[in-house]
């Protein structure tokens, strides 16, 4: 029908509509053709065909429709958001997600910034800077400055940033409880794939910016979504609706602020909101193409008027039936309007988080305008959740201006947007705290969030990837299962949990956890990373890198899938592809420490030490808090022959985390290397008590004896280390036996597991670089 | 060495697969056959598969060449040999040689077999270190066979590496859940 309307009409708006249609029903491309063909001069058109390009992964193209060409001057920021109007920050946003991917993470940032200043409901930029490194303080972002009456009438863009924020914290406010939290899901779920890669270097331009591969991520997510946002348009608007009422008790006491009074002009503003929902709705589901000629009228109408009220009301009511089952839920909704006050302020949230997307930021009360730029934001609002917060400020002023001169409205809009702020804060907070990997800090945060909040999927995930980054393996463990529990179609984070199962290998839930999300979702790599997880503890190295190897043709943006391949080529010994995936990670997203951990790994194996201890400092710059990574950089010292410097690093890493084993093996280990057996002795009576079945333990406290002469306890020792690893990979532990006791060596190896090994009679020389003296010493005893 | 009594078979080598202690790396190496029947080839030695074999098809000693791209540490090899199904040309002397390249073998070890039946574990340890050797090229060569069997059957052959042990420090592995939870970033 938009085809037919464009044959028949060809103006810009319907040519922006059919080009909309086609980016909602999935298909960018046609989008972006068709604009292509024909100039676009309307900011509308231009942020679509904008979208279109960086879908498409035309960066250059897109950033130069948004910017203006090489040839023009080029549009500084300020700019464009004149003339982009109130979807300026999505336009903000759009183009710092360019910038990123083109590697000028910089402009990125500030693009960013300014994009939260404009809009601070929008969480895919706060997210992104995280991800870039930047800090952004929560409070500041999320910040709800006074709402004065006069800004519910439109107020021109940038008449005060704070003020344009308020009005946005209104509808965001409202908007956010529901859908943000779903919609952030989705993009930080997106995001969190890359989350792990978070280095303040966004400077360092000579990094892939991370922010691209996060921003690579939602883009694509949102891509593939594509297809679902046409339908989750309508699900949304259902969902909000549906959210509406039964989000009417949790939402009032959560935000506590909205008071449940009725008003009289609850009624009428409900039907407002309502009815600019279903404008919207009716806007936004372009694919109910048989409205089309009516939505247009609906909009000069909505645009002639400023009397909406009635007219999209109605309107409404006869679109009603395309947008799947929100009209339903609006009706009864509407007819309600008793205890509309709340409802409303939920409503209002909710059809404006869904609509939202179609909800133009519309901060100018031309409604003419405010209708196309609905429709920016309605694909703006599929980068971000807080575009619906726009959106619903956008029907809040609406409405207030239109018909309403209730100030209690705005009073609850303040109240409920103060409470939608706090609680952005808040996650925010957390996950900044996660993206700089704060972790006790993150798990503080988030977990003293209200518990109906702390029950999502978004918030235990984090929580449980903050303990991951611990090694707390257990917790994480719980958590995840708890998300599984409660949302068992999050596929978002599940690699995460894949890697806490390997860890603690667990090996059952762990391929029960692969079966299902292959089964469930056979596009996202997540379920391909969780399935070779899967093989690689069963060590079937080959099947587990063909599993990695699709995870990334599913998604080249997820550094994750790269990290694990190159774990798995290293595990197989083919450390020149390790090196190569490693690096592809760090392409993706250059603050994904498990690369550069990864590197460091190679090249301690390849035994370049200085080169491992670069690495892996760089792992620890983007990750303070990890004691394993400490241990390791101890360990590389002292292969350095840094003996202090390593014991140093170790005892950091130790009280960091007191329960990490082998920080404090190792420190016995380097203690003993250099002959302070005593304390040696001491670490490892502790770590025996830690961990009593360890044979590790057991056989280094041998040595320690052996050395000191003690044969008898050594030799105790020794045999303590065999019975606990009786599968004698330890050959090692029983030719330190054999150099000691050459001739009663017989008695001792026992379970020797080569039949047809002669008895070793001769001191061999140990590999193990730190008892060589040791065995030489012992064979010339010997001998 | 070889005793009257028959050579008792060794453990499936996919169990000591599944303890992470060896590795097999087959697939890394280049292998050749001195002779072959058609379709009794290089595939039937090494696709996994009991019930099929090498045939060879020249004199002896008919030998199995195992080239790897690099200086590679192996620690044994499993073959899988069984009287019972192939009677005389069961292998019965078997003589495992190591070196750089065709001019450069060295035996290492001689086995001799006695109507074996099952997989049989030839650990390859250079003789002075009980280290496992590290090679470029290993040769199997059948010397003699069951009965004085001219041509042999091979059914399975395979490689084993042994796995890196720690991955940090060199250390024997760890055994126990609570240190390997710690060893590595994933």
């Amino acid at each position: 029908l938009a085809e037919r309307l464009y044959a028949e009409v060809r103006s810009e708006e319907a040519l922006y509509l059919l080009a909309t249609c086609y980016y909602r029903s999935g298909k960018p491309y046609k989008a972006y053709r068709l604009l292509k063909a024909h100039s676009c001069s309307t900011p509308q058109v231009r942020f679509l065909l904008a979208k279109c390009c960086v879908e498409l992964s035309k960066l250059a193209e897109g950033e130069q429709v948004l910017i203006g060409g090489v040839l023009n001057k080029q549009k500084s920021q300020d700019d464009i958001i004149t003339e982009f109007g109130d979807s300026a920050s999505f336009t903000l946003s759009l183009l710092g997600h360019i910038y990123c991917k083109t590697d000028r993470a910089a402009k990125g940032a500030e693009c960013f910034q300014r994009s939260l200043t404009l809009n601070p409901f929008l969480w895919s930029p706060f997210q992104n800077l995280c991800h870039l490194g930047d800090k952004p303080d929560p409070d500041q972002m999320f910040k709800l400055s006074a709402l004065p009456n006069s800004t519910l009438a439109p107020p021109p863009l940038h008449i005060t940033p704070s003020q344009n924020p308020s009005h946005r914290l209104d509808t965001a406010l409202m908007e956010t409880p529901q859908d943000t939290l779903e919609l952030n899901r989705l993009n930080l779920e997106s995001s969190g794939k890359l989350t792990s890669d978070l280095s303040v270097s966004y400077i360092d331009s000579s990094l892939i910016s991370p922010e691209t591969g996060s921003l690579l991520g939602n883009t694509i997510s949102i891509a593939s979504a594509g297809s679902l946002l046409a339908k989750q348009n309508k699900p949304k608007s259902g969902r909000n609706l549906l959210g509406g009422p039964a989000a009417l008790s949790p939402l009032t006491p959560s935000f506590g602020i909205v008071p449940l009074e009725p008003s009289p002009g609850d009624p009428t503003y409900l039907q407002n909101f309502s009815a600019t929902m279903e404008t919207q709705t009716t806007a936004s589901s372009k694919k109910s193409v048989s409205r089309i000629g009516q939505s247009k009228s609906v909009f000069s109408q909505s645009g002639n008027s400023r009397d909406v009220l009635p007219i999209p009301f109605n309107q409404s009511q006869t679109s009603a039936p395309h947008t799947s089952g929100s009209p339903q839920v609006l009706s009864p909704s509407m007819s309600g309007p008793p205890n509309v006050q709340p409802r409303r302020s939920s409503r209002l949230f909710t059809s404006a988080s869904s609509t939202a997307k179609e909800n133009s930021k519309k901060l100018k009360m031309k409604f003419p305008t405010k209708i196309p730029n609905r429709k920016t934001k309605c694909k703006s609002a599929k980068t971000s959740n807080s575009s619906n917060l726009n959106e619903s400020l956008d029907i809040l002023r609406l409405d207030p201006s239109l018909s309403l001169p209730d100030t209690r409205i705005p009073q609850y809009q303040r109240a409920a947007a103060d409470s939608v702020m706090a609680l952005l804060r808040e996650l925010g907070r957390g996950y900044q705290a996660l993206c700089s990997y704060n972790c006790r800090e993150a798990i503080n945060i988030l977990t003293s969030l209200p518990p109906q909040h702390y029950n999502t999927g978004w918030v235990l995930t984090h929580i449980g990837r903050a303990y991951f980054e611990l090694a707390e393996y257990m917790q994480a463990e719980r958590l995840f299962s708890e998300v599984r529990r409660i949302e068992s179609y999050r596929v978002e984070g599940m690699e995460i949990y894949s890697t806490t199962l390997w860890h603690l290998q667990k090996d059952v839930a762990l391929s029960a956890l692969a079966k299902d999300l292959t089964d469930m979702d056979k596009n996202c790599p997540e379920a391909w990373c969780v399935a070779g997880n899967c093989f690689s503890l069963q060590r079937e190295h080959d099947i587990a890198i063909k599993f990695f190897q699709r995870a990334i043709q599913v998604d080249p943006g997820f550094a994750y899938a790269y990290t694990l391949l190159g774990h798995e080529f290293v595990l197989t010994e083919e450390l020149d592809r390790a090196l190569a995936c490693f690096r592809n990670a760090i392409r993706v997203n250059s603050r994904h420490y498990n690369a550069w951990y990864g590197l460091g790994m190679i090249y301690y194996k390849q035994e370049k030490f200085s080169l491992a201890e670069i690495h892996f400092k760089k792992a620890l710059s983007i990750n303070p808090q990890s004691s394993v990574l400490l241990c390791h950089i101890g360990v590389v010292q002292h292969a350095l022959k840094k003996s202090d410097a390593a014991l140093e690093t170790l005892n950091r890493a130790i009280v960091i985390d007191p329960k990490n084993p082998l920080c404090k093996f190792h420190r016995a280990s380097i203690l003993f290397a250099n002959d302070k057996y005593k304390a040696a002795l001491q670490e490892l009576e502790e770590l025996k008590q830690i961990v009593p079945k360890e044979s590790l333990v057991y056989f280094l406290i041998g040595k320690v004896y052996k050395k000191l002469g003690q044969t008898h306890l050594a030799l105790m020792n020794f045999s303590w280390a065999m019975d606990l690893d009786p599968k004698g990979a330890n050959n090692q532990i029983k030719e330190a036996i054999d150099k000691r006791y050459l001739p009663e060596d017989e008695g001792i190896l026992t379970g020797d597991h080569f039949p047809h090994v002669d008895d070793s009679q001769d001191s061999s020389i140990m590999t193990d670089a730190d008892d060589t003296q040791l065995h030489t010493a012992e064979s010339d005893d010997v001998l | 060495m070889a005793t009257p009594s028959k050579t008792p078979p060794g453990a499936d080598p996919k169990q000591l697969e599944r303890t992470g202690t060896v590795r097999e790396i087959g697939s890394q190496a280049v292998w050749s056959l001195s002779s072959c029947k058609p379709g009794f080839g290089m595939d039937q030695l090494r696709d996994d598969n009991l019930e099929t074999y090498w045939q060879s098809d020249g004199s002896q000693p008919h030998l199995v060449n195992i080239q790897f791209r690099r200086r590679t540490t192996v620690k044994m090899l499993c073959i899988y040999a069984d009287y019972k199904s192939d009677e005389s040309y069961t292998p019965s002397k078997i003589s495992v040689r190591v070196g750089n390249n065709f001019h450069n073998l060295q035996e290492i070890r001689q086995l001799e077999m006695v109507e074996p039946s099952g997989w049989i574990h030839i650990s390859l340890l250079n003789q002075r270190t009980n280290e496992p050797i590290s090679t470029f090229m290993i040769q199997i060569a059948v010397l003699a066979n069951h009965q004085n069997g001219r041509d042999t059957h091979m059914r399975q052959i395979k490689v084993y590496t042994p796995v890196e042990e720690s991955s940090i420090g060199k250390y024997p592995r760890c055994t126990t859940v609570d240190f390997m939870m710690y060893r590595t970033i994933r």
